[in-house]
């Protein structure tokens, strides 16, 4: 890491670094095997996280505000390097990427996870992180907070609207009942929420320039960590997993009228007592 | 993992049901393990929490009023809780799964060397081991997830998933003392907007509308009084949502929020697995809608087909009426 790029309110190198997960295609239907009682992949995409995409748009924005030298760092982790689905992330307009891929990086959980990925990021320059607010296929939510921990940084979550300001950034963050306007100095870590804006649509020009993108991919050597990763660097173990109980379909009533409708319901709620 | 501690997240002085679902789930947690049942709670009116707290079986309230919790982001509660861990010694620290409760579990993960557990909708003790049961990717799969053995453990908890029941000697209040730091991500302005109205992730009641209802209004005069007469909030899908007729804040499913009421009421929304995902683990789904071929058939306990901008007066017109009986 370094101290920020700002030059009397000039951002032209301001350095930004956003992670993404690839994960299964959300929009496709989850099913488990009932023989493995595992999740079924064949046949769905490896796609960038939706999440993310909002944490990439916002890194973008900012780069493009800041011009000059400003640049965007894709930052991801896998048991395997899935350079393809990055790709899309680069021809969405971010400069280059690096993976931390290795094989002892499989079944680390939410605290194992956030040690190899902080390892990874201490290697880079930057002067803002911007992290997705959840993940879409096992989300703890957990992530942003233990990197800025790991990391020393302010952590800003929940971002919808962003803007350097006086060497700093100015943040306007959703909570649960609205909003409000925070100012942290940088380097900084940030997530967004999914108010920030729809994420861009890779440009032709931006897929055919995205194939000469540097990935470079780093391993769990380089990175030398004090502590094991993978199953036996996390502090959490999975006994037992299983679909919910099957729920059956149900009664269906024709409602001529409203108020057929309307007692239909009334009585259906009334026997269960929800009324 | 000994004694439990339940982070008694609260705005300004207003409590949040879960707060009570969590002190009354701690004592039986404490109890298992052979320990206390504590509570931190900090910022602005944390006093007066405190006092409401005490009606329940805790054993101590570890409180501070210090206003840095208010003006700073999460930065001070995260220091009083990891104060308040050490204090009491190790312990599973339960946390709601809201959006700062999801920040505070990462961050106090790392301060304390704790694995976290997140979306805990059940926690079982056996011999002394915490495993935590959670729904995993929208509710396809029940996960059992064990704690090793450490010190401190955290799970964050879905909303609603524990009864609150009060009862208890009364706790004893004890002030923790303000750290010695500076803080640097400063709160400049703090907007409420619908103030006053339920959250969707702890409403025992949604009436959720989609594209059926063909704009923003229907939202207003259809489900805001059918929500009310059963005590819940409305909700949206995420076509409603995108052609902005309700805030994002309202949307239910993939890319927004997930909820698990005891009665679920989907009005003109056809069920697209991005909606199902959100709200399929529902005690209760009543879906009216035009078609009876929409998807939703296919997880709804009842379906009623028909039209639904004169059921739903008619239904308002009933439950109204029956409360009124009752009263």
């Amino acid at each position: 890491m370094q101290s920020p790029a700002s030059d009397g309110g000039r951002y032209n190198h301001v350095k930004i670094v956003v992670t993404v997960k690839l994960v299964p295609d959300p929009n496709a239907e989850k099913r488990i095997d009932p023989q493995t009682k595992r999740l079924v992949r064949t046949g769905v995409e490896t796609v960038l996280n939706p999440y993310d995409e909002y944490a990439l748009e916002a890194g973008l924005q900012l780069k493009e505000r800041a011009g000059g030298e400003a640049r965007v760092t894709i930052f991801s982790m896998a048991p395997e390097p899935l350079k393809e689905t990055l790709r899309k992330a680069l021809a969405m307009g971010a400069d280059d990427a690096v993976i931390l891929a290795d094989p002892g990086l499989e079944d680390s959980d939410v605290w194992a996870t956030a040690y190899a990925i902080a390892g990874a990021l201490r290697k880079l320059e930057f002067d803002l992180l911007i992290v997705g607010g959840l993940t879409d296929d096992s989300s703890t939510g957990a992530v942003p907070g233990a990197l800025a921990e790991h990391l020393g940084l302010p952590c800003v979550t929940n971002a919808r609207k962003v803007e350097f300001a006086d060497g700093a950034l100015d943040v306007e963050r959703e909570t649960d009942v609205g909003y409000q306007v925070v100012r942290t100095p940088l380097p900084a870590l940030l997530t967004t929420a999914l108010t920030f804006g729809e994420p861009r649509y890779a440009s032709l020009k931006g897929i055919m320039g995205a194939k000469k993108k540097t990935i470079a991919i780093t391993t769990l050597a380089d990175l030398a960590l004090e502590l094991p990763v993978g199953a036996a660097g996390s502090k959490t173990e999975l006994r037992d997993f299983a679909p919910p109980p099957a729920r059956g379909k149900g009664l269906t009533v024709e409602a001529g009228d409203g108020l057929t409708g309307a007692q239909a319901i009334f009585d259906f709620l009334h026997e269960k007592k929800l009324v | 993992m000994k004694h439990v501690i339940v982070f008694a997240e609260h705005r300004q002085g207003q409590t949040r049901k879960i707060t009570f679902e969590l002190a009354t789930e701690a004592r039986r947690l404490a109890d298992a393990l052979g320990g206390k049942a504590c509570a931190v709670v900090l910022g602005e009116g944390a006093g007066r929490i405190a006092e409401q707290l005490k009606s329940y079986p805790l054993d101590t309230i570890y409180v501070s009023e210090d206003r840095d919790v208010d003006t700073y982001l999460l930065d001070p509660s995260v220091d009083y809780l990891q104060s308040a861990a050490q204090i009491v010694g190790p312990s599973l620290i339960l946390i709601p799964n809201t959006l700062s409760g999801r920040d505070v579990a990462g961050r106090l993960m790392v301060r304390l060397g704790a694995g976290v557990v997140a979306d805990v909708v059940d926690v079982q003790i056996a011999g002394g081991e915490v495993v935590c049961v959670s729904p995993k990717l929208g509710g396809v799969l029940i996960t059992s997830c064990a704690l090793r053995p450490s010190e401190y453990g955290i799970a964050t908890v879905r909303p609603s998933a524990f009864a609150a029941a009060p009862g208890g000697p009364g706790a004893q209040i004890v002030s923790l003392e303000k750290p010695a730091k500076t803080y640097p991500a400063a709160i400049e302005r703090d907007i409420e907007e619908g103030a006053g109205e339920l959250a969707l992730e702890e409403a025992p009641v949604v009436v959720a509308g989609g594209r059926g209802l063909g704009g923003p209004e229907p939202f207003e005069t259809l489900l805001k009084p059918l929500a009310r007469a059963l005590g819940g909030a409305v909700g949206a899908s995420r076509a409603a949502a995108d052609a902005g007729w309700v805030p994002y804040n309202l949307q239910i499913g993939q890319t927004g929020k997930t909820v698990t009421p005891k009665l679920y009421i989907a009005v003109g929304i056809s069920g697209a697995i991005q909606h199902k995902v959100g709200m399929r683990a529902s005690g209760t789904i009543v879906a009216i809608n035009k078609d009876a071929a929409a998807p939703i058939a296919e997880f709804s306990d009842l379906l009623v087909v028909g039209d639904a901008f004169r059921i739903v007066p008619e239904l308002t017109k009933l439950i109204d009426t029956a409360k009124g009986n009752l009263s």
